[in-house]
């Protein structure tokens, strides 16, 4: 199918089909359109055809009439004795021409009865009717006319008159006629008998009435040659527009230079020379339907009558061609989809429609907004101003009103569309996209930049999500190499306490190895959790807290360990509980961190102050001590990793302490704020009051 | 004569707690990952296991699940991960008790011990009139004796007034005020830091590692409550 579709000598045997089938049926309609008025006629008189031939025949009839008027007048003037010699040529002349009249008119040369008498006196003046023989019963459709004869008319020429032409006072002949003459009124009846009974005589009117019955016969056989003709010829251009645009060995369709033409000026070239063939077409047929009543049958003839056939049908194929060459570029175009592109007219209107399209958007929304109204504005006021106030004024204006109204509501849903889908964005579900479609143009370009941002954000979390779980891991996996070691190491250095040591001083190293071993654990725990809580990899479950009953468990934790120390912790609690949304656990690990710090750098035989403060919504919680060591760094660099008051390292803490204090305090949404005045440390939480 | 299996993937914290636990006087058996870990188990009669969580080829969350398949012996994780869902997951999955790494030598001592008690006395203790129990805590109104393990365990009377109440809810949290007015009877005037005493020496008189309590919870700015169900 497909190799057909491309196959060139396919398409050459279409065109032939089609053009041979359309010339065909030129030639079969043609004669059809020539025979239809017979068929459709009950009698062959009532041909146009036939009323030409008959009137002709009447002007040549009235014409022999005053041409024998002025012969006789003539030869009254011979009888005279005036004539010269001009005259006497004349007679001579218009003897012959009434000879060859006579001979035409005769009953044996025409089928064509005529019989004139003249009004006044009902004498017989002439006829061709056989002796005996009646008008009213040889011709059925009698036609009559009214001859008036002046001397003058007949003089110089051969006026008439009948029921419709000239008044006989206008005729120019009668100028200045002194002696008035009456004129002489002849009627004249003619006519053709109905039925033509033998072929001897053979006139126009025999032909006519020959291809009347000819006509009636084959108009069936013409009528269904040209129908057959027609439909191969409808089927052949079906074909052609089947293949049209396909060519052997390329895929798709293929547009030729006609398919650069632009569509409506090249439809309007092809429908141009359609128009003109389809004229051309119909003069021929005409020239042929009325030749086929004046020429004589012969040779001759047919040759004539077959050229104008041909050429009729050949005009009419040639429009044949010329509107399938306008289908097939129609169909090559729609089906390579560039009908529109290629149509001139569309180009130009939709050039038009998107430079006004763009104008409008390039335009800021108020001012749109602004154009907008006013032309609503203007329309209104146009509609009030030239509104009758009928049926048709107050349709208009609803229409106008709904309008607006579906405008609106169209911007409403947008909006409320563009609402929602924020809305969800806003509440956390960044995959979520806004649904565009139908959406008025100012909404559409707000809901693509939400739609941009959410895919921004969303990949921006995922990113740190996979961050922050990845983070979580190293620590998990630094936090288990770490410890799994460091358990052996503690466990082997218990192991080697319980044995007997014969050097006294290898009890002393194992000691040692003991005391680092604890340190490096409390070292490595430390760490870990640093980590996590400067990470943010830690869980925090916030909830509401007594901060009085916390700091009352911190102390009874802490009172026996201080007061080994010989520090006194003094609690100042406001009255009632004091509640804060913190997470218990590492609320506690903060307090836990801070009386660490007291109990290993406060100066012994010193108190230790743990104040509760509320006030403007937050709570605030200090924890101060005086140093036992002079603080020789600043608030802030205390805050940082492995940064402890004093220098040398000796002591048991970490230096990680007040930074994990400050990671778990910002966790939980408080503030962890340092002070160092002299030797007095102090360490404020602040964290929100809850209700 | 009780059989151990020590299962971790460090061959010497392996060889360590059998050196502890064989002095102990128990007998052991050892595993270097999960997979073994189950085999021994199907295999010998065991009666504890210490399980380490990260392991290759089976992991001891892992393990313990095949292994409460079939039996409900004693499980400990020792633990490196310090995470809470760690300790929660391995709990839930069947595990009796954790250890976190690095561990002191005596506290695992002490928790196989009183896993052993408590596996060992499994329907001994009768629950008569007056006797509550949580987890290994068991309380004799009646006789006002306390035991822990079956150990008997010396408190003072407002201790004891204070675990009675305690226990005897378990799982609700109780804030120190709410002691105090129970336990002394009187209102509580910011007087109640001395609850909070008396419950870390009741602590440190129930718990084998006062600083990880299992059973005795504080719920720090809430209060403190009886753990449900163990």
């Amino acid at each position: 199918m497909k190799k057909l579709q491309g196959n060139i000598i396919a398409k050459v045997c279409v065109w032939i089909v089609l053009l041979a089938a359309a010339f065909g049926a030129g030639v079969f309609g043609v004669r059809a359109v020539l025979s239809f008025q017979s068929v459709v006629y009950d009698s062959w008189q009532y041909s146009g055809r036939f009323y030409s031939a008959l009137e002709d025949r009447r002007r040549e009839l009235a014409d022999g009439i005053y041409l024998s008027q002025r012969l006789e007048w003539l030869e009254k003037k011979v009888e005279d004795g005036t004539a010269n010699a001009v005259i006497l040529a004349d007679i001579e002349a218009l003897r012959e021409s009434r000879t060859s009249i006579e001979k035409r008119f005769s009953r044996d040369s025409t089928w064509f009865r005529f019989c004139l008498t003249e009004t006044g006196t009902g004498e017989l003046m002439g006829t061709n009717l056989a002796e005996g023989e009646s008008m009213l019963r040889t011709v059925k459709n009698i036609n009559r006319t009214i001859l008036e004869l002046t001397e003058e008319s007949w003089a110089d020429y051969g006026y008439y008159v009948d029921d419709y032409d000239y008044a006989p006072n206008d005729l120019p002949g009668a100028e200045g006629g002194d002696a008035e003459v009456q004129p002489v009124k002849l009627v004249l009846e003619y006519g053709v008998p109905e039925k033509i009974a033998s072929v001897e005589i053979q006139d126009e009117f025999y032909q006519i009435w020959q291809t009347y019955e000819n006509d009636r016969v084959f108009f069936d056989q013409y009528l269904t040659g040209f129908l057959n003709l027609g439909a191969l010829a409808l089927l052949a251009l079906i074909c052609l527009l089947w293949t049209a645009g396909h060519r052997a060995g390329e895929e798709g369709v293929v547009a030729t230079w006609q398919e650069k033409i632009w569509f409506d000026l090249y439809a309007a070239a092809v429908i141009t020379a359609i128009v003109a063939l389809a004229a051309c077409t119909i003069w021929a047929t005409e020239r042929l339907y009325w030749g086929q009543s004046y020429a004589v049958r012969g040779e001759d003839f047919d040759t004539f009558f077959n050229l104008g056939l041909m050429g009729a049908a050949a005009l009419f194929t040639a429009g044949v061609g010329c509107g399938a060459l306008l289908l097939r570029t129609l169909a090559v175009r729609l089906k390579a989809g560039c009908l529109a592109k290629t149509t001139l007219l569309c180009r130009v209107v939709t050039w038009m429609v998107r430079t006004i399209h763009d104008f409008i958007r390039f335009l800021p929304f108020t001012w749109r907004l602004v154009v907008g109204f006013g032309a609503y504005v203007i329309f209104s006021f146009w509609l009030i101003a030239v509104g009758r106030y009928d049926g048709a004024f107050m349709l208009m204006y609803f229409c106008l009103q709904l309008a607006l109204l579906l405008f609106l509501s169209w911007w409403a849903y947008g909006y409320h569309r563009l609402r929602k889908g924020t809305k969800t964005i806003a509440g956390g579900d960044l995959e979520h996209q806004i649904d565009t479609r139908r959406m008025p143009y100012d909404l559409r370009l707000q809901a693509e930049d939400l739609n941009n941002i959410s895919v921004g954000l969303s990949t921006a979390v995922d990113e740190k999500m996979k961050s922050e779980r990845f983070k979580a891991e190293l620590i998990t996996n630094v936090s288990h190499d770490l410890k799994t070691p460091l358990t052996s190491i503690i466990n082997y250095v218990n192991l080697l306490k319980s044995t007997e040591q014969t050097d006294p001083k290898a009890a002393e190293y194992i000691e040692v190895l003991d005391r680092k071993s604890q340190r490096l654990k409390k070292l490595t725990e430390d760490l870990v959790e640093a980590s996590k809580a400067s990470t943010g990899v830690l869980s925090v479950t916030r909830e509401k807290i007594g901060m009085s009953q916390l700091i009352d468990q911190a102390s009874a934790e802490w009172e026996e360990k201080l007061n080994d120390r010989k520090l006194t912790l003094v609690t100042t609690l406001p009255e009632g509980e004091t509640w804060v949304y913190a997470d218990g656990r590492h609320l506690w690990r903060v307090i836990d961190n801070l009386l660490s710090n007291c109990a290993k750098y406060a100066m012994e035989g010193t108190r230790v102050y743990l104040d509760l403060e509320r006030g403007k919504g937050q709570v605030a919680l200090s924890v101060k001590n005086i140093s036992r060591d002079p603080l020789n760094v600043p608030a802030e660099r205390l805050m940082e990793r492995f940064v402890r008051g004093e220098e040398p390292r000796s002591t048991e803490g970490s230096g990680l302490g007040l930074s994990i204090a400050r990671s778990l305090t910002e966790l939980q949404g408080g503030s962890f704020d340092l002070a160092v005045d002299g030797d007095l440390f102090k360490a404020i939480v602040t964290l929100p009051q809850a209700n | 004569m009780y059989t151990i299996l020590i299962c971790d993937d460090d061959r010497d914290i392996v060889s360590a707690l059998d050196i502890y636990l064989t002095s102990e006087g128990y007998q052991t058996l050892k595993a270097y990952n999960g997979k073994e870990a189950v085999r021994a188990a199907e295999t010998h009669e065991i009666h504890l296991i210490l399980m380490d969580i990260m392991m290759p080829e089976l992991d001891g969350i892992r393990a313990t699940a095949k292994l409460r398949e079939g039996s409900n012996v004693p499980i400990i994780l020792l633990t490196a991960k310090s995470e809470d869902t760690d300790k929660i997951l391995g709990l839930n999955i069947g595990a009796d008790d954790y250890i976190t790494k690095p561990f002191n030598p005596l506290e695992v001592i002490a928790r196989v011990k009183s896993q052993l008690r408590r596996y060992t006395a499994l329907g001994g203790a009768e629950k008569g009139p007056g006797l509550i129990t949580a987890g290994p805590i068991a309380m004799d109104d009646g006789a006002k004796v306390v035991t822990v393990d079956g150990e008997p365990i010396n408190l003072t009377p407002i201790e004891y007034n204070i675990l009675k109440l305690l226990l005897s809810h378990p799982g609700q949290v109780f804030s120190s005020a709410q002691i105090y007015e129970q336990v002394w009877n009187d209102p509580a005037y910011g007087s109640e830091n001395t609850v909070a005493v008396h419950i870390r020496h009741l602590r440190e008189k129930i718990e084998i590692n006062p600083a990880e309590p299992r059973y005795l919870k504080v719920v720090w700015g809430l209060g403190y409550k009886i753990e449900k169900g163990t």
